[in-house]
């Protein structure tokens, strides 16, 4: 197994860490699908307002790609079906209902070509589980990757620990990772913790290990050691909870919306890992007192939000309560533009072999030509999040990037 | 790397604040010899740097900044202590406007404003000699640089780009070597104009290739012997004009050698 390690980014902090155990299920009262997981998306409602729905239901379909469905992760009623600007997506909001309690049969789906493993991915809600390098969007159901990165990378102890949740799931996530095989023609890559392998290496799957900074536990920091990629040359990545999800499917003919999510940081109470469900309602999963305080997804990374979205598997609760009143000295400081200086934490900040001051100050000024050059078709908006946090000038560099991508994203179409 | 990423100021203003606790023991130093004297140049210096932050603050509308003040103590390090008070203020208000106010404030121009205000003093009063650099504010000035590089502040490549381009340079010209000398002569300039994190280069090659470029203009710029303190100054300012080309050239470089990765 080849092993990489990563000494550049934010290092781990034990403090806030999860033990590594599963403390039971929990039933969430709403759960729910958001735009925000989908920048872009326009959905085709197969559903109303207030209607019963079962899990693994459609719920909607992308009306650009009609073939790529999004299946309820919960049984129970539809409560809000919210438009943002344009027609995109905002919100699909389902409340559980427990008392509908549907017990549908174990049908193994028979894996019988490629054409149909993809067939099943998009018409079943697991074609969402992928996105792409570059870009970090849903894959068109026609792309043919030339690599899948499956994410089963444990680098921060605030997230549970992958061989802990494939402990009784190994043969499901083999299943799955022999499946993906099915849809590139290049290599699956399983990037884990140093240890025991997950899968053995074969013919088209190699397991790669990743140690060190929290960056090993970025999928842009995997894609850019492993492999090249270019606006034509595309790569898939995945999380191996997702992995689990699709050999779930193929083995029962089910929707697995069922996902480990820890709950930690310095502010959680108790630090744990739970059950629970896709888009799950926080609110539901924190104990009194950590609602507030509560954010969807890393530290580094994570927003106040009301729901899980769909690639988080975490919740990060801060120490503070509540933000400082701004004074006005504050606001007048901000009123101007911060620069950013060059320091040495910038240059050991970015995992991939980009160089980072150069990167920024491309990002800051738009210039989409010398960012790609340098490499940002490699990157989404958690790899550059060390950036803003260790910049002088205070940018959001993610949403910078967004941008930078949308415009070489129309320059390749 | 660990440590200096965690303590690295998170702001313009904290790496302001750095630099002149940096700039605090080479300044009481030097003025210990006529501390009268210096505390009107400081004085002058200092209100000559902020006036002008102040002013562009209100015409820009902006919050008010004080990054002058390492301008104002690198200059009152530099300049002669017999120095007129209106050329002293004259040329730090050069300095600060045309080297950074200008481009919008500290950070977004690509000179350092004391580089600018003190090789602006050489060429428009061409009689004043600056003082040549001591053994003392050589001493002086290594805890602030041991500061700046374990915040990550500066960057030790240049440091011995510099110095080691400077020796090879001098050795290639025929001068004699005295390291002693030598690097009492550059300690000064090179911490604290050479390797500004805002006037050098941003990439790690490129911060060799800038050092190396810094100490062959000193030589250059110095008439024989160890290098003179115009020669540091003026050798800061050339090398901050070409940093944007070198870190152009090392990311061509680094996206030819990217392209090949993998392949």
């Amino acid at each position: 197994m080849r092993h990489f390690e990563i000494k550049r980014g934010e290092w781990p902090s034990n403090a806030g860490a999860p033990a590594q155990r599963i403390n039971g299920q929990i039933a969430v009262g709403s759960a729910a699908f958001l735009g925000r997981d989908m920048p872009g998306l326009r959905p085709v409602f197969e559903v109303k307002q207030g209607e019963q729905v079962e899990i693994g239901q459609t719920l909607f379909t992308d009306r650009k790609h009609p073939e790529i469905a999004f299946v309820s992760p919960v049984t129970g009623r539809v409560s809000t079906l919210a438009y943002g600007a344009r027609k995109t997506l905002s919100a699909c909001i389902l409340e559980v209902d427990d008392t509908v309690q549907a017990d549908p049969a174990s049908v193994p789906i028979e894996a019988a070509s490629a054409a149909s493993i993809r067939e099943t991915l998009l018409a079943r809600g697991m074609w969402i589980a992928f996105r792409t390098r570059p870009f970090g969007k849903t894959p068109t159901p026609d792309a043919k990757p030339t690599a899948i990165f499956v994410n089963a990378c444990h680098a921060s102890p605030l997230a549970a620990d992958p061989r802990l949740v494939l402990e009784d799931r190994m043969a499901t996530f083999r299943h799955g990772v022999s499946l993906l095989t099915r849809l590139t023609e290049g290599k699956v890559y399983v990037c884990q913790s140093p240890g025991d392998a997950f899968c053995a290496e074969e013919e088209q799957i190699e397991p790669v290990s990743f140690s060190g900074t929290i960056a090993a536990g970025l999928a842009g920091t995997h894609v850019d050691r492993l492999c090249r990629i270019s606006a034509t040359e595309k790569v898939w990545t995945i999380s191996y909870q997702d992995v689990i999800a699709i050999g779930h499917l193929f083995e029962t003919g089910q929707y697995l919306a069922e996902r480990v999510v820890s709950v930690a940081g310095v502010g959680a109470a108790r630090p744990r890992l739970v059950r629970t469900c896709l888009g799950a309602n926080i609110a539901d999963i924190c104990d009194a007192g950590e609602g507030s305080r509560a954010l969807a997804g890393d530290p580094y990374t994570g927003h106040a939000a009301t729901y899980l979205g769909r690639f988080h598997a975490q919740i990060s609760v801060n120490a503070k309560t509540t933000p400082k009143p701004i004074r006005t000295w504050t606001l007048r400081k901000h009123t101007g533009l911060s620069a950013l200086v060059p320091t040495g934490a910038l240059d050991h900040a970015l995992a991939p072999d980009i160089l980072a001051v150069p990167l920024l100050r491309a990002l800051s000024i738009g210039d989409s030509e010398t960012a790609a050059r340098l490499g940002c078709l490699g990157l989404i908006e958690e790899d550059v999040a060390t950036l803003s946090r260790r910049c002088t000038s205070g940018t959001n560099y993610g949403a910078l990037l967004r941008l930078v991508l949308d415009d070489l994203m129309e320059a390749a179409a | 790397m660990m440590f200096a990423s965690q303590i690295t100021p998170r702001s313009v203003g904290g790496v302001t604040l750095a630099q002149s606790a940096a700039l605090v023991p080479p300044l009481i130093v030097v003025a210990l010899a006529e501390p009268d004297r210096y505390a009107i140049l400081l004085a002058v210096s200092l209100g000559a740097a902020l006036i002008w932050e102040a002013i562009f603050a209100v015409l820009r509308r902006q919050g008010h900044g004080i990054h002058g003040v390492t301008t104002a103590l690198i200059v009152t390090v530099l300049v002669p202590p017999d120095i007129a008070v209106w050329q002293l203020a004259f040329v730090v208000s050069l300095g600060v406007v045309l080297g950074e106010l200008v481009f919008g404030g500290r950070g977004f121009g690509f000179v350092h404003p004391a580089t600018v205000a003190v090789a602006l003093l050489m060429v428009s009063f061409p009689q004043i000699q600056l003082p040549a650099s001591t053994q003392a504010l050589a001493v002086a000035t290594l805890p602030g640089a041991l500061l700046l590089l374990a915040l990550g502040l500066i960057s030790w490549r240049i440091i011995v780009a510099t110095a080691v381009m400077t020796v090879l340079a001098l050795f290639v010209k025929g001068s004699g070597v005295d390291l002693t000398a030598l690097s009492i002569a550059l300690v000064f300039g090179l911490i604290f104009l050479i390797c500004d994190p805002l006037s050098a280069t941003a990439t790690n090659p490129g911060r060799l290739a800038y050092g190396a470029l810094a100490g062959v203009f000193i030589v250059v710029f110095s008439s024989g012997g160890p290098p003179t303190a115009e020669a540091i100054v003026l050798a800061a300012l050339m090398a901050s004009v070409f940093a944007p080309l070198i870190d152009h050239l090392v990311t061509l470089a680094h996206a030819r050698r990217r392209e090949k990765r993998h392949a």
